[in-house]
C-alpha cells in the first residue's frame, strides 16, 4: 500500500531535527514536437518556523530562455520559465537539502474550544487573524457542498477542545475513506469524493479543508514530500514516492497546526513542506501551457533521503 | 389635465409631442410633474416640429438602413454561428441639461476614483480589511480577487482606466448607481455609433441644440493609454484584445479599434517571450506596449489565472508584473463590481478620499451582516435579492414576484449562506418619449455612463447609452436585454467646439507604406475572404447558367448540356428522368439544384459558401473599407432565404443570381481599385486567384472529361460561365471549337478568367511575400508556382484535347488534376508559412498523488 497508516506517535520516539535531500523529477514526453512551452513551478521548499532550505538546485532540460524567480501571494517561491525551442521531452529536476525540527507536542485537551476558534478568527483585528481569514472561504478546488458540515459535525460537538476535534476528524477521514489512485482525477469535485469515499492525498486534504471551512475554521492546503521508511529488510526504493499533500489549520494562540489525513498523523519530522495555499490550485508543482505536442505523458519521481549530519 | 395637453398649448396642435403621455408615476425626462416641458427640451421640440413627423419618419427609415448597412450588431449569446442581432436604436435622443449633467459627472468621477482607491488598497496593504471597514468575505471569498496580482505596482497606481456605471432616476429625479462595471466595460463604442446615426439623421437639430461632443472622451482615453507605455513612449504599440467574433460585443471591439487606431487582436495573435508581449505578424514579432483589454480577467492567462480559455495569452500576467506591458483595465479590477460593495461605499469614501460619497448607490444590504440579514428577511417582498459578489450565473429575484412558498425557499437559501446574498431596493426607471411607427409613446430609460482616467481623476463621457425597457421595474443592467437604446445628448451652456480624433493640422507626419505588421491571423482571414468571395462567384455563375437552362427548356429531363453542368455543380450524374417529382411539381433535377442553392447543410451549396463568407467578413471588418463592407452586406441581402418551389419561382432565383453576380463584381472592383497594395490586399488576392484557378480547373474537368454528344452546347455554356463569350466571338466568330476555347480559358494570359492569368498573378504575389526577396534561393512556394505556370504555358492544347481509346480525354484530365494538386500544395504551403498558427495551447499540471 502506498500510505502508511499508524497511530499518532509519542513525541519521545522522534529525534529533534532531521536533514533530507529531496530529488523531485518530472518528465513530460510528447508524441509530437512542442513548439513553445511556458511553465510556473512550485518546487522550492519554503522557509517555515521549523524548516529551512539549505541548498537548492533546479535543472531544466532543454534549457529554458529565462528563469524568473518570484514569491507568490502566500509567500511561496515560484519560478517561471519558457522553453522557446521545439522539443519532445521536458525534464524538470528540483534537488533540495532541507533541515526540519520537530513539531512541539500540544496536549489536545488544553486547546481552546472550537467555537471560540471560529468566533475569534472572524472578529480579531490582528494581522495573524486577518491572514487566517484568507483560508475561510471557498476556493477553486474546495467548494462548499451539502453533507460537508454534517459529516464534520460528528467530530465537533459543542464545547470540544479544537485540537481534539480536528484530530478526531483527521482520524475519521483516514478510517472512512479508501486510498484509491484510480477513483479521482484533478477535477473531481469535493462532493464526489465525499460520496464515493475514495481518493488520494490531494482529495483527502481538500476534503478536510472543506470540512473545517464549513464550520468557519480556517484551513489551508500544504504540498510537499513524505519520507516513507522501507519495509524491514527491503532496500529503500528510488523514486517510489510521489509528491504529497496535507493541510494545516489555524488556532489563535497556537498558530497553524498540520494534519495529514492520508496517514492519520500530525506531521513533524517526516514531512517536508514545499508550499501552501488555499488549495491545490495555488501550489501546483508544475503548471504549464504548451503549444503542439499531440499526446503527452507525464512521469514523476520523488526521492527523499535522510542526510547524515555531524550535529545529530 | 393631461400634462401633454398643457405642453401642447405651447407646442401648437401640430406638435410631434402632442400625443406623448409620460408614463408616471415615475420621473419623466421631458415633462415636469406639473405638465410643463422641461426647459432643455424646448428648442429640440420646436426644431423637430418644424421638421414634421412625416419627414422624421422618412429620415428615420434612411437612418435604420444605415445601421443595417454599417452592420451594427451584437451577438446575444455569443452564438458561434454568428447569428447577430441588429442593434436597436430609437430615433429620438434623450436630452440632458448641462448643469444637471455636470453634477452627475462629478459624482461618477468621484466614484471612479473611489473604486480605483479601493483596488489599490486591496491589491496592496489591505488596510480596509485590517480596519474592518470591509468584510473579508467580499475580498478573500471573491473569485475575482486575483492573488497573483497582489503586491506589485501598476503604473500611476491606476487599476481602472475605463469605468462604466449603470444609473437610474428615483421618482424625484435623483440619480442612483445601480451597477458598476470595472472589468472590461463595454458600450462606449455603441454610444458613438448611436451618435453618428442620429446626428446624421437630423444634423440641423443636432447643431442648433449645442450638443456636447463625444470625441474628447476618446482623445482622453488615447492620451491615457499612450502615457501608460513603458517603452516606445513616442509611438507605443497598443492593441485592443478582443474575445473574438463569439463575443456579444465583437462589433464594438472592431469599431473601437478602428476608431482609436489600435490593432484589433485576439489571444492567439499575441505571444509572450522573455516576459514581453509580442504581436505575431507576417513580418515577424512586434513588441506590444499597451493592451486595451476586453477579455475577462479569468480568461486572460491560462498559465497564472487558470481556466482552459483560449482567449488569453499564456504569460501575460508575469509580463505585466515585470512592467513590460500595461493592461487597461488592470488585471484584478473586476473585484469591485460586487453589488455587496455598495453597502460599504459611503464609509470607504470617507476613509479613502476623505470626502462624502456624492452619488448614492441603490440602497443595498449585505446579508453577511447579522442586522442586515434580519432586516432583509423581514421585508423580502419589497426587495431585490442578488448574488453578493455579482456572480452572473445567478439571477436577481424581485421578492414581490414570488409566491409565499417561493419566498420561504429563498429565505432558507439566504439563511444557509447569508454572506452570498445582497438585497437591494427596487430602482424604478424614468420615462421618456420613444418614436414608434410615426408617433410617440412612453418608454422607460436607464443610462450606462462611461468614465476614463485622465490626469489625477476621471473624465466622464458627455453622453451615454440609454437603455429602453417596457417596464419601470426592469432588473437587468445588460446592454442586450430590453427594447433597444437611445442616443443621449448632453447640452452645452455655450458654443460647442468641434473635436476630432484626427491629429491637428500641421502635425508633422513622416510618410509611410503599409508594412508587414499585419497580424498573421488577419492575413489568414483576408486570404479566406478572397477564397470565399471567389467561390461564391463561381458558384453563382454556374447556378445562373443552370437556371437559365432550366427555365428555357421545354421537356422535363432537360437539354443534354444541363446534365453536364449538373455534374460540374454536384460532381455526380443527374437524377434519372423518371425520378418522382416534388409535391410542387418541381422536377427531381430542379429540387437537387435548389438544394445546392439553399441548403446550408449541403457542403458547397451557395448558402453555405455565403455563410462562411459572412463569418470571415465579420472578423476582417476593421481591415476593409466601409464600402467594401456594405458590398459584402449586400451580397447577403441579395440572397433570399430558401423557399419551397411555388413560393419562389425559378425566374425569381435567376433574377437573384443575376443581381448577386453583379454585386460580387462590385466587390472585385472595389478590391481592385480601392485597396492599398499592402500585404492585406496581397493575401486577399492570393486567395481569390487560387480559388478562381481551382474553380476553372474543376469546371473544365467535369464538363470536358467525357465528350458530350452535343459538345457545342457545353462549350457555349462554358464561355458563358467564364464570361468569355464576347472575346471568343470577336476572335473566332461563331465557329465553336474546343482547342481555341481551351486556349482562351486555360492558356491565354490576357483573359482575366483563364487559369494562366491566375497563375501569373500568383507568381507575382509569391515573389513579393515577406522574406522572399532577401533569399537568393527559390522558396518552395516559388518553385511550385513556377512549375505549374510553366506547365500551363508549355501545354500542347492540340494534344490535350485528343480522346483516348475509351473515348475520354484522359490526357487533359491528368494535366488538370496535376495542376490542381500543385495549387493545393501552394495554398497549404502559404498557409503553413505565413498564416496558420501554432495551434491551440494545452495545459499540463502535476497532481499530488501520494
Amino acid at each position: 500500500m502506498h500510505c502508511a497508516s499508524s497511530p499518532i506517535p509519542e513525541l519521545s520516539e522522534f529525534p529533534l531535527a532531521m536533514r533530507y535531500r529531496v530529488v523531485h523529477s518530472t518528465t513530460y514526453s510528447y508524441s509530437e514536437p512542442v513548439s513553445l512551452c511556458q511553465n510556473g513551478i512550485h518546487l522550492t521548499p519554503r522557509k517555515t518556523s521549523r524548516q529551512s532550505c539549505l541548498a537548492h538546485r533546479l535543472t531544466i532540460c532543454p534549457a529554458p530562455g529565462k528563469l524568473e524567480e518570484y514569491v507568490d501571494y502566500f509567500g511561496n517561491p515560484v519560478h517561471f520559465f519558457t522553453i522557446p525551442d521545439a522539443h519532445q521531452e521536458m525534464l524538470v529536476t528540483a534537488e533540495s537539502d532541507v533541515s526540519i525540527s520537530s513539531a512541539a507536542y500540544i496536549p489536545p485537551e488544553t486547546t481552546s474550544l472550537w467555537e471560540h476558534v471560529r468566533d475569534s478568527t472572524k472578529t480579531a483585528q490582528t494581522v495573524e487573524a486577518l491572514d487566517a481569514r484568507q483560508f475561510l472561504f471557498d476556493s477553486p478546488h474546495v467548494e462548499a457542498c451539502a453533507g460537508l458540515a454534517s459529516f464534520t459535525a460528528e467530530s465537533f460537538p459543542a464545547g470540544r477542545p479544537w485540537l481534539e476535534a480536528v484530530l478526531d476528524l483527521t482520524a475519521r477521514i483516514n478510517r472512512t475513506f479508501v486510498y484509491d489512485p484510480t477513483a479521482t482525477n484533478i477535477s473531481t469535485p469535493l462532493k464526489t469524493v465525499l460520496d464515493m469515499k475514495r481518493g488520494v492525498c490531494q482529495d483527502f486534504a481538500h476534503l478536510q479543508i472543506g470540512c473545517l471551512r464549513a464550520l468557519g475554521l480556517p484551513a489551508r492546503y500544504v504540498s510537499g514530500y513524505l519520507l516513507t521508511a522501507p519495509a524491514a529488510g527491503q532496500p529503500r526504493l528510488q523514486g517510489a514516492n510521489a509528491s504529497h499533500a496535507w493541510l494545516s489549520a489555524y488556532c489563535p494562540g497556537l498558530g497553524w497546526v498540520e494534519f495529514d489525513p492520508t496517514n492519520n498523523i500530525v506531521p513533524s519530522l517526516d514531512h517536508v513542506i514545499v508550499a501552501w495555499g488555499r488549495d491545490y490550485s495555488d501550489v501546483c508543482p508544475i503548471q504549464g501551457v504548451f503549444v503542439g505536442g499531440g499526446q503527452h505523458r507525464m512521469n514523476v519521481s520523488v526521492d527523499v533521503r535522510p542526510i547524515e549530519t555531524s550535529g545529530n | 389635465m393631461n400634462p401633454a395637453n398643457i405642453a401642447s398649448e405651447k407646442l401648437g396642435a401640430e406638435s410631434v409631442f402632442h400625443r406623448y403621455e409620460p408614463l408616471g408615476p415615475v420621473y419623466d425626462e421631458m415633462f415636469a410633474a406639473d405638465g410643463r416641458m422641461r426647459g432643455h427640451w424646448q428648442e429640440f421640440a420646436n426644431l423637430l416640429d418644424a421638421l414634421g413627423p412625416q419627414e422624421l419618419s422618412r429620415r428615420w427609415e434612411q437612418a435604420r438602413r444605415l445601421i443595417h448597412e454599417n452592420g451594427v450588431t451584437y451577438n446575444v449569446h455569443g452564438d458561434p454561428q454568428g447569428r447577430d442581432r441588429r442593434w436597436e436604436l430609437d430615433a429620438l435622443p434623450l436630452l440632458m441639461d448641462s448643469r444637471e449633467w455636470s453634477v452627475l459627472s462629478a459624482g461618477l468621477a468621484q466614484r471612479a476614483r473611489l473604486l480605483n482607491a479601493i483596488l489599490l488598497d486591496l491589491y496592496g496593504p489591505q488596510q480596509l480589511l485590517r480596519e474592518g471597514l470591509l468584510p473579508s468575505e467580499l475580498v478573500f471569498g471573491h473569485p475575482g480577487f486575483l492573488r497573483v496580482c497582489h503586491g506589485w505596482p501598476v503604473p500611476s497606481d491606476r487599476y481602472l482606466h475605463l469605468y462604466a456605471a449603470h444609473v437610474a432616476r428615483s421618482p424625484e429625479g435623483a440619480w442612483w448607481v445601480v451597477a458598476d462595471r470595472t472589468e472590461a466595460p463595454v458600450g462606449a463604442g455603441y454610444a458613438v455609433e448611436n451618435r453618428i446615426v442620429i446626428a446624421r439623421m437630423i444634423p440641423h437639430v443636432f447643431h442648433h441644440c449645442r450638443v456636447q461632443r463625444l470625441a474628447g472622451f476618446f482623445i482622453a482615453l488615447r492620451d491615457t493609454l499612450r502615457d501608460l507605455a513603458v517603452r516606445h513612449r513616442d509611438d507605443p504599440q497598443t492593441v485592443l484584445l478582443s474575445p473574438g467574433r463569439t463575443s456579444p460585443t465583437y462589433f464594438e471591439d472592431s469599431y473601437l479599434a478602428r476608431y482609436l487606431g489600435y490593432t484589433l487582436v485576439e489571444g492567439e495573435d499575441l505571444t509572450v517571450r522573455d516576459n514581453r508581449v509580442f504581436l505575431k505578424t507576417l513580418g515577424g514579432l512586434i513588441n506590444v506596449d499597451v493592451v486595451l483589454r476586453r477579455v475577462r480577467q479569468e480568461d486572460c492567462d491560462p498559465l497564472e489565472l487558470g481556466g482552459t480559455s483560449r482567449l488569453g495569452v499564456p504569460g501575460l500576467t508575469h509580463a505585466a508584473r515585470r512592467g513590460n506591458v500595461v493592461l487597461a483595465n488592470a488585471l484584478g479590477s473586476g473585484l469591485v463590481e460586487s453589488p455587496a460593495l455598495m453597502a460599504f461605499l459611503p464609509a470607504l469614501c470617507r476613509r479613502l478620499l476623505a470626502e462624502p460619497l456624492q452619488l448614492p448607490s441603490v440602497r443595498t444590504w449585505w446579508c453577511g451582516d447579522a442586522k442586515s440579514l434580519a432586516f432583509v428577511l423581514g421585508r423580502l417582498e419589497h426587495l431585490v435579492i442578488r448574488s453578493a459578489l455579482g456572480d452572473t450565473a445567478s439571477k436577481s429575484v424581485h421578492g414581490a414576484s414570488l409566491s409565499t412558498s417561493e419566498k420561504e425557499a429563498l429565505a432558507a437559501r439566504i439563511r444557509a449562506a447569508p454572506a452570498k446574498f445582497v438585497a437591494q431596493e427596487l430602482v424604478v426607471r424614468a420615462s421618456a418619449p420613444v418614436w414608434s411607427e410615426g408617433a410617440l409613446r412612453g418608454g422607460h430609460v436607464a443610462l450606462r455612463t462611461f468614465s476614463v482616467a485622465s490626469g489625477d481623476s476621471y473624465q466622464v463621457l458627455p453622453g451615454a447609452l440609454a437603455h429602453l425597457s417596457a417596464s419601470s421595474q426592469a432588473l437587468g443592467e445588460s446592454m442586450f436585454v430590453g427594447q433597444g437604446t437611445k442616443d443621449v445628448w448632453v447640452l452645452a451652456d455655450g458654443p460647442v467646439a468641434a473635436v476630432t480624433l484626427l491629429q491637428p493640422p500641421g502635425t508633422p507626419l513622416a510618410p509611410r507604406r503599409s508594412g508587414n505588421d499585419l497580424p498573421s491571423r488577419v492575413a489568414d482571414n483576408l486570404f479566406w475572404l478572397g477564397r470565399h468571395v471567389e467561390r461564391a462567384e463561381g458558384s453563382a455563375r454556374l447556378l445562373r447558367s443552370i437556371f437559365t437552362r432550366l427555365i428555357g427548356e421545354s421537356a422535363p429531363g432537360g437539354s443534354s448540356e444541363l446534365a453536364i453542368l449538373f455534374r460540374a455543380l454536384t460532381g455526380g450524374p443527374p437524377p434519372p428522368n423518371d425520378s418522382p417529382a416534388g409535391d410542387s411539381g418541381a422536377s427531381a433535377m430542379e429540387l437537387r439544384v435548389l438544394a445546392f442553392l439553399y441548403d446550408e447543410q449541403h457542403r458547397g451549396s451557395l448558402q453555405s459558401v455565403l455563410a462562411a463568407l459572412g463569418r470571415v467578413a465579420t472578423v476582417v471588418r476593421d481591415r476593409i473599407s466601409l464600402d467594401t463592407w456594405r458590398i459584402l452586406k449586400r451580397i447577403d441581402d441579395d440572397f433570399h432565404p430558401g423557399y419551397p418551389l411555388g413560393v419562389i419561382s425559378l425566374a425569381d432565383v435567376l433574377a437573384m443570381l443575376n443581381q448577386m453576380v453583379l454585386t460580387l463584381s462590385a466587390f472585385s472592383g472595389v478590391a481592385m481599385e480601392n485597396m492599398t497594395r499592402g500585404p492585406g490586399w496581397q493575401f486577399l488576392d492570393l486567395g481569390r486567384r487560387i480559388e478562381r484557378a481551382m474553380d476553372m480547373i474543376w469546371l473544365l474537368r467535369t464538363t470536358l472529361f467525357i465528350p458530350a454528344a452535343n459538345e457545342h452546347a457545353v462549350l457555349e455554356a462554358l464561355l458563358e460561365i467564364a464570361d468569355s463569350s464576347m472575346t471568343y466571338r470577336n476572335r473566332y466568330a461563331t465557329n465553336l471549337q474546343l482547342t481555341p476555347l481551351l486556349d482562351l480559358l486555360m492558356t491565354d494570359e490576357t483573359n482575366p478568367r483563364s487559369i494562366a492569368f491566375q497563375l501569373a498573378a500568383l507568381a507575382e504575389h509569391v515573389e513579393r511575400l515577406p522574406g522572399q526577396q532577401s533569399d537568393p534561393l527559390l522558396s518552395d512556394e516559388q518553385r511550385l508556382v513556377i512549375s505549374v505556370l510553366s506547365a500551363v504555358r508549355l501545354a500542347d492544347i492540340g494534344a490535350l484535347v485528343e480522346t483516348d481509346g475509351n473515348g475520354i480525354r484522359q490526357q487533359l484530365d491528368q494535366f488538370l488534376k496535376h495542376s490542381a494538386a500543385q495549387l493545393c500544395d501552394l495554398a497549404s504551403g502559404i498557409s503553413h508559412k505565413y498564416l496558420v498558427h501554432s495551434g491551440p495551447a494545452h495545459q499540463l499540471a502535476e497532481i499530488h498523488r501520494r
